[in-house]
């Protein structure tokens, strides 16, 4: 017989449960912005650990089950591995910031385009549907392995995988809304070695995701404008940017964490960037690359055909260069700037001798 | 030119060499284009047009971009349409079929859940949760810190399996980042609730159900049985009698909303099973063995007494209200989840024998 039967119409009641609870008589206050993640990180229940030893999925600050079975065989335990300051604050926002791309496009404001600059804006809607998912793959897998104890950076990570759904999705759309279609595909994103699938560390990911690669496509969104021929190019372009800022930051954000508390790992982060400056744009999953599959469908955009490629190409260079600007201020940013100044990063100089040349 | 050599002059380690050439040389040669990738489609033409709900992702699947093979053995990020690309290394996606993954609603679930979003920090009336009689506001921190803790093995579960479908059934990874999405916010809103109004969390749950759900890991119509058909369905019961018995306008806000969520859920999930039984002869028994080795676990979760009596007191209002109300409505409770649980499985056709410990549970006729 069960316990529950075994209770009759004048319940007995165990209730040993009540006084097992976390640290109690908390309050956390709504702030300006509703009640937000960071407004409950309130006496201990803020405390993140340096080392997670959660194994069983509690939530943090809850009172611990000593019969509990371990479940969660956690990769990511260390705190500095994973962690971030504002993640809280970027969570928000994102759950602010959400989007329709069936909705929030204003898709009937595409006409027909000459061919050149539709087959043109087919190829790139076909390259950024390709890619921008494993920047849904890749976090989510992170998010699997990652404690609980970190959820407020594994929160935001679930936000991202959700915004890269989206891009995704409006990519795909944008792609067969206006007489065009699908076309070929780069595999850029295949399993190489050094690619942003098989990374082993999350902050090895974090340094190919999201300030190199995202970096990158960051930098094009918020050139849309250049490339857009109607408002719901441009809308998609902005919409997207507005997200890949928050992934973005995601990586500039948790760098900086682990140059204020890993000095261990400098050297090996510093490598990294050494990688990513390598592939920037010899690396075929930068849309303003040199690979003639991506290269020249972005020119023909910026230049509005094939008749003004050179000019569109002279668009092009225009934007890698400030790719590249905008990847050395992320850089800085996140406390790595001395590369630029004790000669182990060549960006900086090359990047004015280009200019002036 | 003359600045490239110079640079080259001065670049001195072997790293620098590559930067130089990968950043110096594109900024300055306009190449020759070569438009190799003109005029490649596999259908041109396409014109899908906003309907009332907008552009929807459902609406995209017209002529071969519609067309969703039972197999899908490439392993790239080929969008499933367009033209791919030879000789690339896979990624490695486990899950390469259809019957593994896929389920007709998910395009829709997808657009729904982004239709339907919310925001935990602005959207819950939180201004209306006053302060609460002491065994009540332990009991409603106690089911919170558990909800919390149900939120956290779909967040684990559904990313583990998500990064796993090859492209080809996009629609479903798109609606599960939906989903995971959604468990996120719900294992923020419990935590909220749980933390802002002189309580705290409770207890963590026993561990059972939690590592069966984990364990899962043969497949993902595997997980789904546990995760949907024995925890999903369960959890929303529990929602639901929540909601009535909430004690103020956010907390009912709070499992209302949570609800719908997980409404979606369980229609994808019993979508893909009846897809999955349909499409895999075995299937059908591969879930009844599922269900009959789940129920010892289950039973054992579930003769863990803290649960029951928080949701008890919650329902009777008190801890005297949990002695004779609040527990029949709690065994209430439980008839309702059992014989929806049967329903379902009705439904899919699956074998299912109420084990005795639960029999009391079990509809009369
Ligand atoms: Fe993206
Ligand atoms: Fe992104």
């Amino acid at each position: 017989m069960s316990e529950a039967e075994k209770l009759g119409p004048d319940y007995e009641l165990d209730l040993g449960w009540m006084d097992q609870t976390g640290p109690w008589d908390t309050r956390a206050e709504e702030g300006r912005n509703g009640l937000t993640l960071a407004d409950i990180q309130v006496g201990e229940y803020g405390r993140v650990p340096d080392e997670s030893d959660n194994q069983t999925g509690r939530p943090r600050g809850s009172a611990p089950r000593s019969g509990s079975y371990r479940i969660g065989n956690y990769a990511v335990r260390t705190k500095s591995e994973i962690w971030l300051d504002n993640a809280s604050f970027l969570y928000e926002e994102a759950l602010q910031r959400q989007w329709s791309s069936a909705t929030d496009v204003p898709w009937h404001t595409i006409e027909p385009l000459p061919d050149d600059i539709e087959q043109a804006q087919c190829q790139m809607a076909t390259f950024l549907t390709e890619v921008e998912f494993v920047a849904g793959d890749v976090p989510a897998r992170w998010v699997s392995q990652t404690t609980p104890d970190f959820f407020e950076a594994r929160q935001l990570l679930t936000a991202q995988v959700m915004d890269e759904s989206r891009h995704m999705d409006v990519f795909r759309k944008r792609a067969m809304a206006n007489g065009g279609g699908l076309m070929a595909a780069t595999g850029a994103t295949s399993g190489f070695v050094g690619s942003i699938d098989l990374s082993r560390d999350f902050t090895e990911m974090s340094a190919r995701l999201h300030i190199s690669g995202e970096g990158a496509v960051l930098t094009i969104f918020r050139m849309g404008e250049l490339m857009a021929y109607n408002d719901a190019e441009k809308a998609m372009y902005r919409l997207c940017a507005q997200d890949e800022a928050r992934h973005v930051a995601y990586g500039v954000m948790h760098m900086r964490y682990m140059a204020e508390t890993a000095p261990e790992r400098h050297e090996e982060i510093n490598c990294y960037f050494d990688e990513a400056e390598a592939g920037i744009l010899s690396g075929s999953a930068n849309p303003a690359g040199q690979a003639p599959i991506l290269s020249e469908p972005l020119a023909i955009l910026l230049g509005g055909g094939i008749a003004k490629f050179d000019e569109g190409f002279k668009k092009l260079v225009a934007l890698r260069r400030r790719q590249i600007q905008e990847y050395k201020k992320r850089v800085v940013s996140a406390g790595f700037g001395a590369r630029f100044e004790n000669g182990r990063s060549r960006i900086n100089e090359i990047l004015e001798q280009a200019a002036a040349a | 030119m003359k600045a490239v050599k110079a640079a080259a002059k001065a670049v001195k380690s072997p790293h620098a060499e590559t930067v130089r050439k990968a950043v110096a040389a594109p900024m300055l040669e306009i190449p020759e284009p070569k438009l190799t990738w003109m005029n490649k489609s596999r259908q041109w033409g396409v014109r899908v047009k906003p309907g009332k709900k907008g552009l929807t992702l459902g609406s995209l699947n017209v002529g071969i971009y519609g067309e969703i093979p039972m197999d899908w053995p490439d392993q790239t990020r080929n969008p499933r349409g367009a033209i791919g690309r030879k000789g690339m290394p896979p990624v490695g996606y486990m899950l390469r079929s259809k019957s593994q993954v896929w389920a007709d609603c998910a395009a829709d679930l997808y657009e729904e859940a982004i239709q339907r979003r919310w925001a935990p920090a602005t959207d819950v009336p939180w201004d209306t949760v006053k302060p609460l009689p002491d065994d009540l506001e332990r009991a409603v921190c106690q089911v919170n810190t558990e909800l919390s803790q149900y939120a956290n093995v779909e967040i684990e579960v559904i990313s583990a399996w998500q990064h796993q479908m090859v492209y080809g059934y996009h629609e479903v990874k798109q609606y599960l980042a939906t989903a995971g999405f959604d468990a996120a916010r719900h294992y923020e809103v419990f935590r909220k609730r749980a933390l802002m109004n002189g309580g705290g969390l409770g207890l963590e749950g026993p561990g059972q159900v939690n590592r069966m759900i984990l364990e899962s890991r043969g497949g993902w119509t595997e997980a789904v049985v546990y995760l949907v058909l024995v925890r999903g369905l369960f959890a929303q019961t529990i929602l639901r009698y929540l909601e009535h018995y909430a004690s103020n306008e956010a907390e009912s806000f709070i499992y209302r909303n949570v609800l719908q969520d997980k409404a979606r859920l369980l229609t994808y999930g019993l979508d893909h099973l009846k897809f999955a039984i349909a499409h895999n002869e075995d299937q059908k028994q591969i879930i009844a063995t599922l269900l009959a080795i789940g129920d010892g676990l289950f039973i054992r979760d579930f003769n863990d007494p803290v649960l029951r009596e928080a949701l008890a007191i919650v329902f009777g209002g008190s801890i005297e209200g949990a002695r004779g109300a609040g527990m029949d409505v709690y065994h209430d409770m439980m008839r309702a989840y059992i014989s929806t649980h049967l329903e379902y499985c009705q439904w899919l056709d699956v074998p299912r024998r109420i084990p005795e410990q639960l029999e009391q549970y079990a509809p009369q006729d």
